[in-house]
């Protein structure tokens, strides 16, 4: 079936309403179903069909993934939209996949909840939870794993389907909502989830260190990230500090962001004020530096993330530096952010690096003639039983491949 | 069968590979042992090679296997199938590794759960999950069930501490998945395996994360007139947005059985029920936070909220909790221990209605749970030797969990499904929500040779358990 003849098809089963132009790159137009039966409908048609689909949130995470991949239509998934229940007392909410972080974010803070999920406020629920996105709070709010307790999920074969739930402990069946929650949505389409909320931090505080290479920036970092209130310890080369708006005067600036009770925040504190002079600063900071985390890069750079144990960040930003990398180190959960203006040796750096730490890393932007045969995720790694298992899974779960084909580790 | 036998005492040796009649007797079951079923033998691998060659052994022989940890899961997860093969991992229970900076070690599945926190007790840390049967519990069952205890409400279960496994596949292929970094990329296949139950694989090495000892921690102990009240106290005190490590509650049926036996803490026997709050992280913050649940505690109706003074204080107040189930053994000669969970803010309200179905059946029903997480555990003390005490029993298990599904709960919160709750599956989940699970089944284990006829439910049970089965997938469910 050609492009104009599947849009035909789903013009006439969903309305004309439901589809426009696409929004992403890939499609000639895209389809926005309203709620699970339509959504349903549109994936059994695109199964039938062998259609190949880029299922898209909010487009926050357009740029990351395999390439280049051609598809036919683009999923968009904003329509299925809203809050559906935000139980205040037992701290969790139903929330459809394409609302924004920042609508439940804001619904959630004014019954004194928060959502544990790092990803830009403009992204959508079912984009961070279907990339596993993270932000710079990863050290204090876990991965997006954690806070999914169950999901709705639409399968290419038409299946509208649940699994796990609302309650906060659950071994009912195979954990499926692990599964899907990172998968880029090769599997199924997120159409809905509950998730766990955390208690609204009663203070937040942000303060900053200039570190000077002497005084070993790397364990100041690790033991701030290990203290009770701490959610966010991070280290920053100059250059990326002045990007958000930090000027310092050392060879590292150390980001830490307190939250927590009063007491504690301040106990914190006076921690850090004891290893080394610090200095307020505003608390939007850390949003900034969300937001350096997934700029846009000028054409032909590179930025890579690196994961790898804590003990052998320092290691890896020595190397990293060498090969003219500018960094963000979270060195309290092993993950390195490294940016090149320009490839260069940034390629052959990261693998390098990786293959002699034991770490995985996966480039989030790269050139699209660097990208061509070569896997932008798992760099590094053994991945062949790992990608042996991906695809019997995907044989399974969409065997017209109809989902996002190329994009994620493996091109599965 | 004398030939794989013969082939499996070749690759364990002989004291290895026990298929006398008398030796079989006790690894018919695991904790459910309302049933049970003899294996064809049972093998004790001590490395990752051997339990390789006993999957391939298996494999050519046509002969399903079942793995199994200490045989401590209440949902018959580790009961052999007729004609299996019981592969008890005990003795691969060393410590590969330690890596006190980056707080990880990597063990094999046979090591004891509470034997790993002693292990690194002495470098300020512990490891998180602590199921009640932690001094015999192992690492590999825990993975395969998911298992949690009373200090998961803050620090989570096993699938929060796993940082990457190794597993015999159900093809006799080796697989090392996720990573000890924790950021593994591709499908969270860590993820799915943890909770699946022996059905994807045999775990044979665990990478776990380790966590610090908190700076200080703090034990309560407050006594309601009755159970409601000591749910609305735990409501409360999870709706001002306070994380304790532990909120337990034990009735009053519990009490007088423990305060009878040897497991005795001095507890008022007319007290309704009890609730044990703890509380851990920074000095600074403990006392201020201990206020808040006293606080919580007596609004909802608690006459006394007593601190823990000291250490010996602690373990007494724990020793109510801990010592529940066996002190159960003065009520009756059985227990069926029941697992569900519901929203916490309908505790309550199920607690009076599983009370009224214990009534309304006649049974010996108390309540010992993880109230923080909407955990219930409903004990039914019985005699099985009764037939109509046991159907009466299997009648109201069946009731208590409808009414928990019937809140917006579910089946099972840490203690799986296996054989017990299989058939219950359908109380949650509609046909095409199974769908997904045959998949992901599917995708590891095709021929359905990996601890067959757990978890999934189905009518085609028999043809499920053979191996060369064919066509299964178009069996409608």
């Amino acid at each position: 079936m050609s492009g104009s003849d599947i849009r035909a098809v789903l013009e006439r089963e969903l309305g004309s309403e439901s589809i426009g132009e696409a929004a992403g790159l890939q499609a000639e137009f895209a389809v926005q179903p309203g709620d699970g039966a339509a959504l349903a409908s549109t994936l059994r048609i695109m199964g039938e069909a062998r259609a190949r689909a880029q299922v898209r949130g909010r487009g926050t995470h357009d740029e990351l993934g395999n390439g280049p991949i051609e598809v036919d239509v683009e999923l968009s998934t904003r329509a299925l939209s809203g809050i559906e229940d935000l139980d205040t007392q037992d701290g969790v909410v139903r929330v459809r996949a394409g609302t924004s972080l920042a609508e439940l974010g804001e619904a959630a803070a004014r019954h004194g909840w928060e959502v544990p999920l790092g990803a830009p406020d403009s992204a959508s629920v079912g984009g961070t939870l279907a990339s596993a996105a993270i932000g710079p709070r990863r050290l204090g709010q876990g991965p997006p794993r954690d806070c999914v307790l169950g999901l709705d999920v639409v399968l290419t074969t038409g299946e509208q389907t649940r699994c796990g739930g609302r309650v906060v402990k659950n071994v009912t069946g195979f954990d499926l909502a692990k599964l899907y929650t990172g998968s880029f949505g090769a599997l199924g389409v997120i159409e809905a989830a509950w998730l766990r909320l955390r208690p609204l931090p009663e203070r937040v505080e942000v303060r900053v260190a200039s570190l000077a290479a002497a005084s070993n920036p790397m364990g100041t970092a690790i033991d701030a990230a290990r203290r009770p209130t701490v959610r966010c310890a991070a280290l920053l080369d100059p250059s990326i500090a002045e990007r958000i708006g930090i000027s310092a005067a050392g060879d590292a600036l150390l980001l830490v962001e307190f939250a927590g009770s009063e007491l504690g925040v301040r106990d914190d504190e006076s921690w850090l004020g004891g290893r080394c002079a610090v200095d307020r600063v505003d608390a939007d900071v850390v949003d900034a530096l969300a937001r350096a985390q997934g700029r846009t890069l000028p054409e032909g750079g590179v930025r890579a993330r690196i994961g790898l144990l804590p003990s052998a960040c320092g290691r890896a930003a020595r190397a990293l530096r060498a090969s003219g990398a500018e960094l963000i180190v979270h060195a309290g959960v092993g993950l390195v952010y490294a940016e090149w203006l320009a490839a260069g040796e940034s390629v052959s750096a990261v693998e390098r690096l990786v293959a002699q730490t034991h770490g995985e890393a996966r480039f989030e932007r790269l050139p699209l003639d660097l990208k061509r045969g070569r896997d932008v995720f798992g760099v590094g790694a053994d991945t062949r039983t790992r990608v042996d298992l991906m695809r019997s899974l995907k044989q399974r779960f969409d065997p017209a491949g109809v989902l996002n084909p190329g994009r994620f580790l493996g091109r599965l | 069968m004398e030939r794989l036998i013969r082939r499996l005492r070749a690759i364990v040796g002989d004291d290895g590979c026990l298929a006398r009649d008398e030796e079989l007797f006790v690894y018919q079951c695991d904790g459910l042992t309302l049933e049970g079923t003899r294996p064809l033998a049972v093998v004790l691998p001590e490395q990752t090679s051997q339990v390789q060659a006993i999957v391939r052994a298996c494999l050519e022989a046509g002969v399903p296997f079942v793995p199994r940890g200490a045989g401590t899961g209440l949902s018959g997860g580790a009961h052999p199938v007729p004609g299996s093969v019981l592969i008890e991992c005990s003795r691969m229970d060393r410590i590969l590794e330690i890596n006190v900076a980056d707080r990880v070690a990597v063990v094999q599945p046979g090591l004891v759960n509470a034997d790993l926190s002693e292990a690194v007790r002495g470098y300020g840390l512990f490891y998180a999950p602590d199921p009640s049967s932690q001094q015999a519990c192992t690492i590999g069952g825990n993975v395969a069930e998911n298992s949690g205890g009373p200090h998961t409400l803050k620090y989570g279960t096993t699938t929060n501490h796993v940082l990457a496994v190794e597993l015999v596949l159900p093809n006799g292929e080796v697989a090392r998945l996720g990573s000890r970094v924790g950021s593994a990329e591709g499908f969270d296949l860590v993820g799915a395996i943890v909770g699946s139950e022996g059905t994807l694989g045999i775990v044979t090495e665990a990478t776990l994360r380790l966590s610090p000892v908190p700076e200080a921690a703090e034990t309560m102990l407050a006594i309601f007139p009755d159970v409601v009240s000591a749910c609305r106290a735990v409501g409360e005190v999870i709706g001002s947005g306070l994380v304790p490590a532990a909120l337990e509650i034990v009735d009053q049926r519990t009490i007088r059985a423990v305060e009878e036996s040897v497991y005795a803490a001095g507890l008022p026997r007319d007290a309704g029920a009890i609730l044990i709050a703890e509380l851990d992280g920074a000095r600074c913050e403990l006392p201020r936070e201990v206020e808040r649940v006293r606080q919580a505690a007596e609004r909802s109706g608690a006459s006394r909220v007593q601190v823990a003074a000291d250490e010996q204080e602690r373990s007494l107040f724990w020793r109510a909790r801990k010592g529940a189930f066996g002190a159960m053994g003065r009520l009756a000669p059985d227990l069926y221990v029941h697992d569900a969970v519901v929203p916490r803010a309908k505790l309550p309200e199920v607690l009076e209605a599983v009370c009224a179905i214990g009534d309304r059946h006649g049974l010996k029903l108390s309540n010992v749970f993880h109230a923080g997480d909407g955990n219930l555990h409903p004990n039914i003390s019985f005699d099985r030797r009764d037939p109509d005490e046991l159907a009466r029993v299997m009648q109201a298990g069946r009731e208590i969990l409808e009414t928990c599904v019937s809140a917006g709960g579910v089946i099972t919160g840490e203690h799986g499904v296996g054989i017990e709750k299989r058939d219950y599956m359908k109380l949650v989940f509609g046909d095409d929500d199974l769908l997904p699970m045959i998949h992901l089944r599917a995708a590891f284990d095709p021929d359905r040779v990996c601890n067959p006829g757990k978890v999934i439910p189905t009518t085609r049970f028999c043809v499920e358990s053979n191996p060369k089965a064919r066509g299964y997938d178009q069996v409608p469910l």
